[in-house]
């Protein structure tokens, strides 16, 4: 017996029920359990914490011309229809304003989909985590070393879905993400270093990553960053490492290429996109060696966005955004798609716990290209190549960004040189992606997780994923920290 | 409908009430700490000229904190049947047998007294569904009029929350609050215009005014001309910029992590360590942490109910104390608590969440201050701001939705977005000039009272295609 599954059939029933009487349009109901387990280490200090957050979120449609939600976490039928009413009862008012609603068709989904795991991470005890952490957090005391930082987050959510059409979904996804982070103080102030990833896995991500074969590592590049030099404003080629690269991606491609903001949904916070609908299959984004998949497939890898249905019951697709450096595709709803000439949502919508599903990114990834990574930096003869994000920060229609690095590495006659401290670089996207000229192999592509992207008023935080391989970009502006 | 929560049991009856339940299943914890919190919001989100996400939210948090020795372990659940409860209690105790030792755990805190302050406004939360859909209905209509696209959110909220210990400590607060954000905007953004009013109480809301703003600006904000980046005098309207001012407390060097705490200073990990008695910032600058002003928001108790004190944290530009706690005073010999501490376990350091930014002198409006400004920028948002480098608090970030050139205190034109990197310290030793402070709680940070400024030499370094 299930008991989160059996609750939404329970509670969805009186839901849809309760929209059907009101003559809803559309109605449906997820039912999310979310369990988070967080342990921490900063120097010596430990802290751990795990909660457990178990709610609904209805949306209904009135006329198909309003939009209402609303969520609740008092779990009884009574309570339920309650909310369904609330729903309602917004539908109606945002009706009068004038909205108009089409749904894109999708087939109805009855299914029941548990994501891949070797090791449960919330079976593995909080002593084992803390021994893992304290390990690593040791591994890192050196004179001048002022921050110690470990942290690994186990997460569960159960999330049972049904739509007034029919659909029925119970999705069992585990998400595991383990950081470090060491900050040493020197002659050139403060500098960091830090390694984490996050996955659709279990426990057995933590036991790959080898926290506390990396602590020292990262220390002595930490210490030796506080005496490194730094880069003077210019212009250069780069090769931007593999993590980096998937940040690019999320901030310069996944963000414009979600189809609320494009549309003017998203005006008043996330912002506009530069990439309009006239653009589709016209623009040249990138070069012809950037290929941008929305992959939320099991095939893709596991990934903080990979499922099987979204979260209005779309199934999980595959879909290309930039086809040999040309866009050609959105992030979509089964309320937007057809905006754009799509008869099916490609499943982009998400919700952070039981809130309103909007557009988010699902993976968003840069396909490997044909270079080893070791022919890539002999290939390049004066270059800078930049490793691990410090801050980034990018336009609200998403052309100018900034990005700081970490670290950095001078490139001189296809060797890899003297270590430079702060490392940034700026560009305008499209003059950016079609500056790249090589995209490393399968062998150095990694789907990166990325945690804490935050979107919609109120604020709500998604993990997405990222693939990405070290990539060069030729005649690029950067400068120092 | 409103939003108002018809409750049959008051919150603190039934903290009381889980506590009891709390104590029945907490075998092996001498200790214990006991939070409820409740939430609820409306939140009328609109774009496009539609209303398309009309929202509302409830729910609740349990947590609980165990302590035995010198272990501590927290569980968090929103599922208040004695069964979960039972099951979380559970939880959290057999974690204690695996914990470490926290070498800063002290013995929980007891009875307190705080000063009462009336942040709960019933009108903010039985305001009708129908009454704010007009306010936003008005604001479409006239951005339809204007040929421009209104998109925002018309939000209002309300939180209470309780905490309970073994050692006697009761605190309580509630409170409501909520804000109205609007743009307008034509050609794909390329022409917007933004305004913002936050509120506790929904009657000090004028929704026509934020609209008439957002009109105003959006109208002035088209044809954009180019300025060449460089240095420049600006004047920040005081809604602009909380996510700017978030990083006066909060640091990316070491992780994100707060930086006015006394924990970090000491330890090396603040971008302040070393610096108290130094001047950090403009002599007409003070930064203060007070709960108790009017405009702030919050409870005024910490994350382990210990009663707020007001706080000079800058005085005349000079970094002059710290955000402190029972765990430094206990640390350190030269520190006393001032209840900046935050949920416990708490590895990260004290913080202050209530900053008033101040200027000295005669306030100005923000009409008076670019009336004042010869030749440089009016910047009406600041967007995506990140740290460069901690030590110099340089910071990166664009501007958006309304830059305008000011020459001889007018408004002479649109230009094109910029990028800026900026050292805030450097920035507020260049502030000529203030605003009297207004609160900004839109960003969910920290509560901020932000001024508006005019400053000298703010450093633009590229511009934005639009």
């Amino acid at each position: 017996m299930n008991s989160t599954r059996d609750l939404g059939e329970q509670l969805a029933k009186v839901c849809l029920e309760t929209a059907s009487l009101d003559n809803a349009t559309y109605a449906d109901m997820r039912l999310v359990n979310t369990v988070i387990e967080t342990v921490s280490m900063i120097n010596e200090n430990p802290a751990t914490e795990e909660s457990n957050d178990l709610g609904a979120g209805i949306r209904v449609v009135h006329q198909n011309a309003g939009w209402g939600f609303a969520s609740t976490d008092e779990l009884d039928p009574e309570n339920i229809r309650e909310t369904t009413r609330k729903a309602l009862s917004l539908a109606r008012g945002a009706a009068k304003i004038g909205s108009r609603i089409a749904l894109a068709k999708e087939p109805v989904h009855v299914a029941n989909w548990e994501s891949p795991r070797k090791k449960d991470s919330l079976t593995v005890s909080t002593e084992t985590k803390f021994e893992v952490l304290k390990d690593a957090t040791s591994a890192m005391k050196a004179e001048g070393v002022v921050a110690r930082r470990g942290q690994i987050i186990s997460t569960k959510i159960e999330k049972y879905f049904a739509n007034s059409e029919g659909s029925r979904i119970y999705q069992d996804l585990a998400q595991t993400g383990a950081q470090i982070v060491v900050a040493a103080k020197g002659p050139s102030g403060i500098q960091r270093r830090s390694d984490q990833q996050y996955a659709l896995e279990g426990y057995e991500l933590v036991d790959e990553m080898d926290l506390t074969g990396k602590g020292p590592v990262l220390t002595k590049e930490v210490l030796e960053l506080t005496r490194a030099p730094g880069l003077q404003e210019g212009r250069s080629d780069v090769i931007i490492s593999a993590d980096q690269v998937g940040l690019q991606v999320h901030e310069s491609c996944g963000h414009p290429i979600e189809l609320d903001r494009v549309l003017g949904y998203e005006a008043n916070f996330a912002g506009r996109s530069f990439l309009s609908p006239d653009q589709l299959g016209k623009l040249q984004y990138g070069s012809e060696h950037v290929n941008i998949v929305m992959d939320a497939t099991l095939s893709h890898g596991q990934g903080l966005g990979t499922f099987a249905y979204d979260d209005e019951g779309v199934e999980a697709q595959r879909k290309y955004a930039i086809r040999k450096g040309k866009l050609v595709g959105y992030l979509m709803s089964r309320g937007t798609s057809q905006s754009v000439g799509e008869m099916r949502s490609n499943g982009c919508m998400r919700a952070d716990t039981y809130q309103l599903p909007i557009i988010r990114m699902t993976n968003v990834s840069l396909e490997p290209g044909d270079w080893d990574y070791d022919e890539l930096i002999e290939d390049t003869k004066d270059g800078i190549l930049m490793v691990s994000n410090y801050g980034w920060s990018i336009d609200q229609k998403r052309y100018n960004f900034q990005f700081n690095c970490e670290k950095g590495y001078r490139i001189k006659n296809g060797s890899v040189g003297e270590l430079i401290r702060g490392p940034g670089y700026s560009g305008i996207t499209p003059e950016f992606w079609n500056a790249c000229d090589a995209v490393c192999n399968k062998k150095s592509w990694v789907l990166w997780g990325t945690p804490n992207c935050g979107k919609g008023q109120p604020q709500q935080v998604m993990g997405t994923g990222h693939g990405a391989a070290p990539t060069r970009f030729r005649n690029i502006r950067v400068f120092g920290a | 409908m409103s939003q108002s929560i018809q409750k049959q049991v008051s919150l603190p009856e039934r903290g009381h009430r889980i506590f009891d339940m709390v104590r029945k299943f907490a075998h092996g914890a001498p200790e214990f700490e006991v939070s409820l919190i409740s939430t609820a919001g409306e939140y009328l989100r609109f774009g496009n000229n539609e209303l398309g996400q009309s929202q509302f939210t409830k729910n609740r948090t349990l947590s609980v904190r165990v302590a035995s020795g010198k272990k501590q372990a927290r569980t968090t659940t929103s599922r208040l049947d004695e069964s979960f409860i039972r099951e979380t209690v559970e939880k959290a105790v057999a974690q204690l047998g695996t914990a470490p030792e926290d070498p800063d755990y002290l013995p929980m805190l007891g009875q307190q007294k705080y000063q009462t302050v009336n942040r709960y406004h019933t009108r903010t939360m039985e305001e009708s569904a129908e009454t704010k859909a007009g306010y936003v209905g008005k604001a479409i209509e006239l951005a339809r009029k204007n040929k421009l696209l209104a998109s925002g959110v018309l939000g209002t909220s309300m939180d209470e929350g309780l905490i309970l210990n073994t050692a006697g400590l009761e605190s309580y607060y509630r409170g409501t609050g909520g804000n109205f954000s609007l743009t307008m905007d034509a050609d794909n953004g390329n022409q917007t215009g933004f305004a913002l009013s936050t509120f506790a109480d929904i009657s000090e809301l004028d929704p026509d005014k934020v609209s008439q703003t957002a009109l105003e600006r959006a109208k002035l904000n088209r044809g954009q001309s180019e300025v060449s980046p460089g240095k420049f005098d600006v004047v920040i309207d005081p809604y602009a910029w909380s996510e700017m001012l978030f990083f006066f407390i909060v640091s990316a060097s070491a992780g994100y992590s707060p930086d006015f705490g006394m924990r970090q200073y000491k330890e090396g990990r603040s971008y302040l360590s070393g610096r108290l008695g130094e001047k950090i910032l403009g002599e007409n600058v003070s930064l203060e942490d007070d709960v108790y002003h009017p405009l702030q928001v919050g409870p005024t108790f910490d994350g382990e109910g210990y009663p707020k004190s007001k706080l000079t944290l800058v005085e005349h530009g000079v970094l002059h104390s710290l955000a402190s706690s029972r765990i430094s005073a206990h640390r350190y010999e030269d520190a006393l608590p001032t209840g900046h501490e935050l949920p416990l376990p708490n590895p990260l350091g004290e913080s202050p969440v209530n900053l008033v930014i101040r200027g000295k002198g005669p306030t100005r409006t923000i009409d008076e201050l670019v009336g004042e400004l010869d030749k440089g920028l009016l910047i009406t948002r600041l967007w995506y701001i990140r740290e460069v480098e901690p030590r110099t608090k340089t910071l990166t970030g664009m501007t958006r939705d309304g830059t305008f050139l000011v020459e001889n205190g007018e408004v002479k034109k649109p230009v094109r977005n910029l990028r800026f990197n900026q050292s805030l310290l450097e920035l507020f030793s260049n502030v000529e000039k203030f605003t009297e402070p207004v609160r900004n709680t839109s960003f969910g940070g920290p509560g901020l009272l932000q001024p508006g400024i005019l400053a000298k030499d703010f450093n633009f370094s590229s511009v934005s295609p639009f």
